[in-house]
């Protein structure tokens, strides 16, 4: 239907109330801020130009959190994606039970970035957990908690949210798979197609821009890492699993150094923003094509 | 097709066993890894959840406040994302696409990106611990994306169907309400069970907002864990399960629904 100008201030009104006072808003003046020494309790507040800037890219832990983040981010997101496509790849076709399957897979997804910290915690540990059971059983010797070793603390992060994760990959990119008519499965099969040629020419386009979407997504989500580590590592051992989220935190609330630790979260909203216009472009070319 | 069995029973193992572990401890029955081959020790009792409201007395009122906050939250961000994605999806302009498409980018920002000044604002206008503010700012984090979502299913409805009711006479709210509405219902449904579990599970936001006052389930489970370092596996184990069973059981009901919960861009019809 033509909309009038009052019919779109109606539409409109609420969501621009709601982002622009409890996320838009916040968003500029901390970008404001991060120019200035302001910080909630200081008498004065005069203009610091780049100097939070300079003090957060100075500081080695930032320098390790943004380390850590990059390979978290470039492991975990495609790992995610690729095991989430797979399990969406075998589940394409219906089969008896699909619907509940399709319930079970989703439960990791439902478990909070925090609860999974703590179950991890005890999974890890050698007197009550699954992997020390395992090795048991396989007349291995226990190993220690993998979350207590610096080299390996990161990789069992990134291990526990993929879990946490892929699974939700799954559930967005069941329907478009299932939904692909059966006759483009078989022409390919009659053609000679291996599994991996179906899975290239005929699963792959069906869902690419739904890829490039989940993708901008789940990049967000790992750039923005906090919660999954605080419980799991704290950030530890040493600077092995700190992030740019958790820095932020520690920096603002735990030893309030307000504008370095609003500042660096600024810096996130910067990674996540470049993130953002690739995808746009990217998903802008796909319209011309 | 037997090789597709394995494999799924395979990936069905490898993302349940740790849910699965956890179950068994809730309900006392704990593994032996000091023994070879390692055993099961333990007989299966109830007896830790009634500790969970031992080790952390306010765990149900937080249980309470997590349904009351997510439920509100959820609502809030999908009626207005609604009327919003109606909105663009109506709208004249052709580049309502890549509007929509800012609003995933929005919906991938972090909330660490934002949240220390938002905590700030929030204490200057008198909104800190106030129920008020952790709804509405979850809503704010979570809206984009129902924009997102919905102007998908909008988009695919094609405009004859508004056409018939405007010439009776019928106004925006009655074309939605009457028409939109009803064809779109299942996809609302579904963003809004999304948007609660993602509420649900979401630390940051209460964190930074209150001290305390308004308490949900993950800001609960974290302290559970950082102040009382000798708690028991079990009861943790206890309280994972019941702060699960809520979502799952949501799930569980609205399963052929969840279905529609799609972020496909919709080709305009």
């Amino acid at each position: 239907m033509r909309l009038t100008r009052r019919d779109r201030l109606f539409l409109f009104a609420p969501l621009a109330l709601l982002l622009a006072g409890w996320l838009v808003l916040p968003a500029l003046l901390g970008l404001l801020a991060t120019f200035t020494t302001y910080s909630p309790f200081a008498i004065g507040v005069h203009f610091s130009g780049l100097a939070n800037y300079a003090a957060v890219i100075r500081d080695p832990l930032f320098g390790s959190a943004a380390r850590n983040v990059a390979v978290f981010t470039l492991v975990a997101v495609p790992l995610e994606l690729v095991i989430g496509f797979s399990v969406a790849y075998l589940l394409r076709r219906p089969f008896h039970g699909r619907a509940a399957l399709r319930v079970l897979l989703l439960l990791p997804w439902l478990v909070s970035p925090i609860a999974s910290g703590v179950m991890w915690h005890f999974l890890f540990g050698s007197a009550t957990g699954v992997v020390d059971f395992v090795l048991g059983w396989l007349g291995r010797p226990d190993l220690p908690s993998p979350l207590g070793d610096p080299r390996l603390a990161l990789p069992a992060v990134i291990a526990v949210e993929v879990w946490r994760v892929a699974p939700f990959v799954t559930f967005l990119l069941l329907p478009s798979l299932a939904s692909i008519p059966s006759e483009r499965w078989e022409e390919a099969t009659l053609s000679g197609a291996s599994w991996t040629g179906r899975v290239r020419h005929v699963a792959i386009p069906a869902v690419r821009p739904l890829l490039l979407t989940i993708t901008m997504l789940l990049t967000g989500l790992s750039l923005g890492t906090f919660d999954a580590v605080l419980i799991l590592t704290g950030g530890g051992p040493g600077p092995a699993t700190v992030t740019p989220a958790l820095y932020s935190y520690n920096r603002a609330f735990g030893v309030n150094d307000w504008p370095v630790g609003a500042t660096s979260g600024w810096l996130i909203a910067a990674a996540v923003l470049g993130a953002g216009l690739i995808y746009l472009r990217l998903s802008r070319t796909r319209f011309v094509e | 097709m037997r090789l597709r069995g394995v494999l799924v029973a395979a990936t069905l193992l490898a993302f349940l066993l740790p849910l699965l572990w956890t179950a068994l401890a809730s309900l006392g029955v704990l593994p032996d890894n000091s023994s070879r081959p390692p055993s099961w020790r333990g007989s299966a009792s109830l007896d830790h959840f009634a500790e969970v409201g031992i080790a952390e007395p306010a765990f149900w009122n937080e249980l309470v406040t997590s349904v009351l906050t997510s439920a509100c939250a959820a609502a809030i961000a999908v009626g207005a994302g609604f009327f919003a994605a109606y909105g663009l999806a109506r709208a004249p302009f052709r580049s309502s696409r890549f509007v929509t498409q800012g609003f995933l980018v929005l919906a991938s920002l972090p909330a660490m990106a934002y949240v220390i000044p938002l905590s700030d604002l929030m204490r200057r206008v008198h909104l800190l611990d106030s129920f008020a503010a952790v709804v509405l700012s979850e809503a704010a984090a979570t809206a984009p994306l129902a924009v997102f979502v919905l102007h998908g299913a909008v988009a695919q409805l094609a405009p004859e169907w508004e056409e018939a009711a405007v010439l009776d006479g019928a106004g925006l709210f009655r074309v939605i309400g009457r028409v939109i509405l009803p064809l779109v219902a299942p996809s609302v449904v579904a963003t809004a069970l999304v948007l609660f579990v993602l509420d649900w599970n979401m630390l940051l936001v209460p964190l930074v907002l209150t001290s305390g006052e308004i308490k949900t389930i993950p800001l609960g489970l974290s302290d559970f864990f950082t102040f009382e370092r000798e708690l028991d596996w079990p009861t943790a184990a206890a309280a994972l399960i019941v702060s699960l069973a809520p979502v799952a059981a949501l799930v569980g009901l609205f399963h052929r629904v969840l279905g529609r919960f799609s972020l496909d861009l919709a080709t305009p019809a």
